[in-house]
């Protein structure tokens, strides 16, 4: 058996060896590559940015926790933007299973930094079940959707919901989500109700989101943790996406040189059959 | 009648949501009645997940009860479900253990055991796709050289070191990627796929409004 011949037929342990050396080792030499930034993701900073003091934004937590290492740190950007430019938040999840939960933790975690208040400056709604009706109905109005926040306060003791009846009182929404809830809150919110959309998605997800952005359904586009790693730049405030981009840089040229040489492996074992015939 | 009121219910309520769109909820009958059903639709929602629960129970305490193969994955799940929702429902006026806030049983769980071992099944798949695409993804075809080479400098593109690398063969490379590859060829089939799928879902709907498709009632 010849080289070739054993790397056509490397034991697949040899890969997951390199697979774990990948994303262990950036953590203890980090490279700190530049990151350059994406007209998609400068699209939805500058959406936020020019939002005027005060602005009320819907922020969903539509992910499940086994996503968290790329959408966490959307959530965090855009909680520190949206904070950080006194805009007033509330959140919403369409994920049963944790959103309520991650919403409550990220976000009073990232309040408590900027001393915000909760009922004031923002306001946890929660989960109700079956989204294309809760996302529908919000737009009649918030109130019979959820009467109660996430912690069953009802919004009438809420300061922020007494502003907040349905979507023409929210400015922009911002959607962080790992599944198909996103086309719901373009194809029922932004195209019923008007309200501009702008969203976080993971990696594998974004490239079906380049037509919304191209017909101006979505107002700027997060893909992945490179998406997130471009905003906190674009923040100033390098975290933990910006963190993750020498891993996720090297465990994709890994993946790149695997197929790289499982093809010249391949190739090499071909001409040889051929030789042999 | 088991299938008769099932197909007008769907008929009523697929009709009502469909037209009322046209007609304004503060002055016309039909326009207040889609809010209405909205409310409806996420009560009978927060119904189908207690069903769900009943239906866990049932299954895998079967399981237990008759000592089936592999019961005691089954009696695992028995206890991971009641010991995670019983506190949760239990008010947080009793005690701050009880309910889902910060510092509750459930919050505990979930934070330490239930996140952590869902991101890490997930985190596994690195291991997997880069072991598969080792041995399946091969240029063995034209079709399949193409995606091999397209999906090579997307996922260069994406990560600051591929990038890097792609700016010192050309300055202006990344930015043609985006424009060519990502908002051309890749937008323009997304956008067929997408189209695609609305018209089949709304076929489907109309199917299922006009009784049609019946599936959903467990009938072919």
């Amino acid at each position: 058996m010849n080289f070739w011949n054993k790397i056509d037929t490397l034991d697949r342990r040899w890969v997951y060896l390199l697979v774990a050396i990948s994303v262990i080792l950036p953590f203890i030499l980090p490279v700190k590559l530049p990151v350059y930034i994406t007209p998609e993701t400068q699209q939805l900073y500058d959406a936020v940015e020019s939002l005027p003091d005060s602005s009320i934004v819907m922020l969903t937590f539509d992910y499940y926790p086994s996503t968290i290492a790329e959408t966490e740190p959307m959530s965090r950007v855009a909680l520190h933007h949206l904070f950080r430019k006194n805009i007033r938040i509330v959140t919403v999840t369409t994920v049963p299973l944790g959103g309520p939960s991650m919403a409550e933790q990220v976000t009073r975690e990232m309040a408590e930094q900027y001393g915000k208040v909760y009922g004031v400056d923002f306001v946890n709604l929660g989960y109700k079940a079956n989204y294309v009706a809760v996302l529908k109905g919000m737009g009649s109005s918030i109130e019979a959707i959820y009467p109660t926040d996430n912690l069953s306060t009802p919004l009438s003791e809420l300061p922020l919901m007494n502003e907040v009846k349905n979507y023409d009182d929210i400015d922009f929404i911002y959607v962080v989500a790992d599944n198909g809830i996103v086309d719901y809150w373009i194809s029922i919110v932004n195209a019923l109700y008007g309200t501009p959309v702008g969203c976080g998605v993971t990696a594998v997800m974004a490239p079906k989101f380049y037509a919304f952005v191209s017909a101006g359904q979505m107002t700027g586009l997060l893909g992945g943790m490179k998406g997130a790693a471009e905003y906190e730049l674009l923040l100033g405030q390098p975290a933990r996406a910006t963190t993750g981009m020498d891993a996720q840089s090297l465990m994709h040229l890994l993946i790149i040189g695997l197929v790289l040489m499982g093809n010249i492996g391949y190739f090499a074992g071909r001409r040889q059959k051929g030789k042999k015939a | 009648m088991r299938t008769t009121v099932p197909v007008v219910i769907a008929f009523l309520s697929g009709l009502v949501l469909a037209v009322s769109i046209f007609f304004r909820p503060d002055k016309t009958i039909i326009g207040q009645l889609e809010p209405e059903l909205l409310v409806w639709v996420t009560i009978i929602g927060g119904f189908t997940l207690f069903l769900g629960a009943v239906s866990i129970t049932r299954v895998n305490f079967n399981a237990v009860q008759r000592r089936k193969k592999g019961w005691g994955y089954s009696l695992l799940t028995l206890i991971s479900v009641f010991v995670m929702a019983l506190p949760s429902l239990l008010p947080s006026t009793w005690s701050p253990l009880f309910g889902d806030a910060e510092g509750s049983i459930y919050d505990w769980l979930f934070q330490y055991l239930d996140k952590p071992m869902m991101a890490t099944m997930f985190g596994m798949l690195a291991f997997y796709i880069a072991s598969a695409a080792y041995r399946a993804f091969r240029a063995r075809s034209a079709e399949a050289t193409i995606l091999l080479l397209t999906a090579t400098l997307v996922m260069l593109w994406r990560v600051p070191m591929g990038e890097a690398f792609l700016r010192s063969i050309h300055t202006a490379l990344p930015e043609w990627i985006n424009t060519y590859v990502m908002n051309g060829v890749n937008m323009a089939v997304q956008r067929g796929i997408i189209i695609g799928a609305a018209l089949g879902a709304a076929s489907m709907s109309l199917r299922i409004i006009l009784g049609i498709e019946r599936t959903y009632m467990g009938k072919g």
